[in-house]
């Protein structure tokens, strides 16, 4: 009927247009494309169009089901493609079109649902609708529809709305808006197992969060909350959010760092060869492109914090995790499931600290060789210990490890594993382990196991380091027991933080003082002087901070010249130097000056007396008194290397890191257990090499060459080759007598003939 | 700023107490804060920093202090006048968590007996250490008094969720050398904290509770 009736409005308005100098339309793309360039002239045909669409709707909405749209589907895209020229005309369009996607998506025919959403996404872009409208929209079907191809249209469309908008500066107001509703979505479907939407928060986020357009930390507690939801599934999606979505970032930023812009040589050189095309234009683009990049380089990277850090209770959300997955009672997680907010939890507890001291005994009972996925089990319960936990509860996992994987009756891998575990454990926890069983388990040191050896050893040079006290005697080593010699061998405490101090801050001011010394010997001055060029040197060490920080190397030669007693006494002395015997030193190399000896015996009366207390308030002083250079810094690194005092356990925090499986497993190459490995390893040794063969072989395929004698004999047919072999049974006659002839001289007492 | 000098420091200092001391003296012993902002530093990548360092002098004197302690370390605080708790006083808490968070609100620091610091979160639970007061240990062979001394005068640097963070190095009742030494040492142990050292370092400014901060670098 509608066609008919267009096809009339046509005939009659056809000498009116001719008049006007308009042409006449014969398409909708057409008329869409005048429209475009002269609204106002057009506008009767929009009408027309517009009236059209208008009754094509309330047939389609009086029966949603009929198969046939394509003229709807045709109306609704040019609508759409218009509607900017007309606000007024097409005010409550896209609201028609949202009502239509809304209360029709399960029965749409699926080309013309496509078609809607399209447009609804061209409404946006012409700026037509909101970025909130429009989300709404498509969240509402999400989580309503059945359909997974729209789901998956509504996934990407979201994704790259949420990308641009946020392209130039972060879109804080959306952002807080969709954030809200997956917010909704994971808190609606929080208690019933069966509810999906929460899937599609976490997806979204997560995609979101790798590609750096969320970052905060209101869309960690989406993810949070997606955690504690009943769905195993949105579970296990947002524990592997926490556990890998930042290394996820990370890669995704290298990746699109790592891309290369244009080729800037290579436009210019195409632009040579083809003078005809848009040339120039593509020049500017790719120059605009490349200092585009050359910008961002220089801008500082933005804040990174891991979504671990940016939880805002990690205690109350780890003992929730616990609490609501790992209990005895609920059973509704697949032990895989589990064995990943087990490793959540357990990272939580390491990284911030906390005490979830059920998760230990939870450990203590999967914590046997034969369990599946043990090395996970070891991992997790290594991430969990931090020096805050109570000693007392991590001793039983300790000893349930050692008398577990460590005997003599397991393999070597397993004790390897063990060992390796209950290093780390105590890398973090230093207090966990016993003194008696430490001593036990170094006797691994001698092991025929290469792997356990090491683990050994491994746990032997950590407790030199953190406690010598604990191991025995001949573990100790010289260093350390000369260390604890002098300190009086404290011990670890529980609770206790160790203050800390500067970190090579006294070899620094030892080394000052030689220069100090050397300088005043070659002016002839009296060293206790007061010097004033030192303010000068501070100058100069702050204006060429940048330039020594970049070289090094030069500096280093002039320093091991310089500073050879220096070498000598840290050898002799180690960690802690005494500062009697470092007042010695000096003083040894300068014997000539009657000044200074003297001096240096009154100092060292003064050390004897004063003892470690005067060491201590000099060192304070250097610090209080002075603000350390950059050059001071980079000094007292190299003398740190110097001494070979290159320790980075008092420093780093290691229980904020995850373990890595490899540590566990000590990286030493198992043998090769079954047929299948070895065959493999054989393959392996064959790729690349040559093949076997004779030399001459080789040579003759490199160049063209006629058959050789050897190749005809073996090509030869074999039936042609029989009567020949058969011929060779019998002897010639000639031969039968020669060879009766020779016998018969032999006989006549002849010799052999030659 | 390229560089920070000494005498630039003691100018600044100079101001400072000047300003809080005579120009517009508060009712209270004003705090001096050092803050720093981090540069160059992604904190997905480079490891977050803590530290603790032993001041020269005691940046808050008024700090309050609760020893947790056997009979013992009991009567010693009575004698020397601390205010402290009994097992029994934490058992009563009943690890009520609004109590224990009430307790930890209530004092800067805390100090244990060795032999009941272990349970400590076993009686607590983790109010404590979420409010990052964790109790220091004590032997009844150390001097309570120092230890006292030892804990006030003991500052802590971590990186929190920004980069920017603050410590109290001292108050306006301090000479000028001891505010000094103070801030020396804790912007020399900050910046050996750091990766890049100077590098890292975008801005050092101290302020006193009330007054208009101080850019040193």
């Amino acid at each position: 009927m509608s066609s008919t009736k267009r096809k009339s409005d046509d005939n009659e308005s056809d000498t009116k247009r001719k008049r006007a100098g308009l042409q006449k339309v014969h398409s909708l793309p057409m008329l869409q494309n005048l429209i475009r360039r002269d609204p106002a002239s057009y506008r009767d045909e929009f009408l027309r169009q517009h009236g059209h669409y208008e009754s094509q709707r309330a047939i389609f909405l009086a029966q949603p089901t009929s198969p046939n749209t394509d003229s709807f589907a045709e109306l609704v895209g040019f609508m759409a493609q218009v509607a900017n020229c007309y606000p007024d005309l097409t005010a409550t369009f896209p609201e028609d079109l949202a009502q239509l996607l809304l209360q029709n998506h399960s029965v749409l025919h699926p080309e013309l649902r496509e078609k809607i959403v399209t447009s609804l996404v061209l409404l946006r872009n012409k700026d037509v609708i909101s970025s909130v409208a429009l989300l709404q929209t498509l969240f509402a079907v999400l989580t309503a529809t059945q359909s997974k191809q729209l789901r998956g249209q509504i996934y990407k469309t979201v994704i790259s709305d949420l990308r641009s908008a946020n392209a130039k500066t972060k879109n804080h107001k959306l952002n807080k808006t969709v954030q809200a509703v997956l917010f909704d979505f994971v808190e609606s479907g929080k208690e019933d197992p069966t509810a999906r939407a929460g899937m599609w928060a976490v997806k979204l986020t997560r995609e979101l969060w790798k590609r750096g357009v969320w970052s905060d930390a209101r869309t960690v507690e989406i993810i949070k909350e997606a955690a504690l939801s009943a769905n195993p599934k949105v579970v296990s999606g947002a524990v592997r959010f926490f556990l890998g979505v930042d290394q996820e970032r990370e890669e995704a930023e290298d990746e699109s760092s790592g891309d290369e812009g244009p080729d800037l040589d290579k436009i210019k050189h195409q632009v040579l060869i083809n003078k005809k095309k848009r040339s120039n234009k593509k020049i500017e683009r790719a120059m605009s492109q490349l200092k585009r990049k050359e910008k961002s380089k220089n801008k500082p990277s933005a804040l990174n914090f891991s979504a671990l850090h940016l939880l805002h209770d990690p205690q109350g959300f780890a003992d929730a995790l616990f609490a609501k997955h790992l209990s005895r009672s609920n059973n509704k997680l697949t032990f895989e499931q589990k064995l990943l907010v087990l490793q959540l939890t357990s990272r939580l507890v390491g990284l911030h600290k906390l005490h979830v001291l059920q998760l230990y005994s939870y450990l203590l009972k999967y914590l046997t060789p034969r369990q599946r996925d043990v090395t996970h089990i070891l991992i997790c319960a290594a991430q969990a210990s931090h020096d805050l936990v109570p000693p007392d509860v991590l001793e039983p996992i300790v000893r349930k490890i050692a008398d577990e994987f460590v005997s003599e009756g397991v393999a070597g891998e397993v004790a390897t594993a063990g060992l390796n575990a209950i290093r780390e454990i105590c890398v973090r926890a230093p207090l966990a382990i016993s003194a008696p069983l430490l001593q036990d388990l170094t006797e691994y040191k001698g092991s025929k196991d290469k792997g356990v050896m090491m683990a050994a050893r491994s746990l032997i040079t950590l407790y030199r380091e953190i406690a010598p006290e604990m191991l025995q005697r001949k573990d100790r080593g010289k260093i350390a027991s000369m260390e604890m010699k002098e300190t009086g061998g404290g011990g670890l405490r529980y609770g206790e933080e160790r203050t800390g101090q500067i970190e090579g801050l006294e070899l620094l001011a030892k080394w000052k003082e030689e220069q100090k010394a050397a300088k005043r010997a070659a002016m002839g001055l009296p060293s206790d002087a007061e010097d004033e060029e030192e303010e000068e040197d501070d100058e100069e060490a702050w204006n060429n901070w940048e330039v020594e920080e970049d070289s090094d190397d030069d500096e280093t030669g002039w320093i091991n010249v310089e500073s050879d007693g220096e070498i000598e006494i840290s050898d002799s002395e180690d960690e802690d130097d005494k500062p009697k015997n470092r007042k010695q030193k000096p003083s040894k190399e300068e014997k000539t000056d009657e000044e200074k000896e003297q001096h240096e015996e009154n100092k060292e009366i003064k050390a004897q007396l004063q003892g470690v207390d005067d060491e201590l308030s000099r060192l304070t002083d250097l610090a209080t008194t002075k603000i350390l250079t950059p050059a001071d810094f980079a000094k007292i690194e190299e003398l740190r290397a110097q001494a070979g005092l290159a320790k980075l356990l008092g420093r780093s925090n290691r229980n904020e890191d995850a373990v890595d499986e490899a540590v566990l497993t000590g990286g030493v190459k198992r043998g090769k257990s079954d047929k299948e490995a070895r065959l493999a390893a054989v393959a392996e040794g064959r790729e690349g090499r040559e093949k076997y063969g004779s030399s001459r072989g080789q040579k003759l395929k490199e160049k063209a060459h006629s058959t050789t004698n050897k190749e005809k004999e073996r090509k030869k047919n074999f039936l042609m080759t029989l009567g020949k072999a058969k011929k060779g049974q019998k002897r010639k006659l000639v031969e039968v007598r020669r060879g009766l002839k020779d016998h018969a001289d032999r006989q006549k007492g002849k010799r052999r003939r030659k | 700023m390229s560089k920070i000098t000494v005498a630039g420091v003691r100018a600044h200092v100079k101001e400072l107490l000047d300003y809080s001391n005579n120009e517009k003296k508060r009712n209270f012993l004003e705090t001096v804060e050092l803050q720093i902002g981090l540069k160059n530093y992604d904190p997905n990548r480079d490891k977050r920093f803590s530290g603790t360092v032993k001041l020269p002098q005691i940046p808050r004197p008024n700090m309050s202090i609760c020893i947790l302690g056997d009979q013992h370390d009991i009567d010693r605080a009575k004698h020397h006048e601390y205010e402290f708790m009994s097992v029994e006083d934490l058992k009563k808490l009943n690890k009520n968590k609004k109590l224990i968070k009430k307790l930890a609100h209530k004092y800067d620091a805390f100090i244990a007996s060795d032999n009941l610091i272990r349970q400590i979160p076993r009686l607590l639970g983790p109010g404590l250490s979420k409010a990052g007061k964790f109790p220091t240990p004590v032997t009844h062979a150390e001097d309570l008094a120092q230890k006292v001394v030892d804990v006030k005068s003991t500052i802590k640097f971590q990186l929190k969720k920004v980069l920017c963070l603050g410590v109290a190095v001292g108050n306006v009742g301090m000479t000028e050398d001891q505010l000094i030494g103070n801030i020396m040492l804790a912007i020399n142990y900050l910046v050996s904290l750091l990766k890049k050292g100077w590098q890292n370092v975008g801005s050092l400014t101290i302020k006193a509770s009330m007054s208009p901060p101080k850019r040193l670098y």
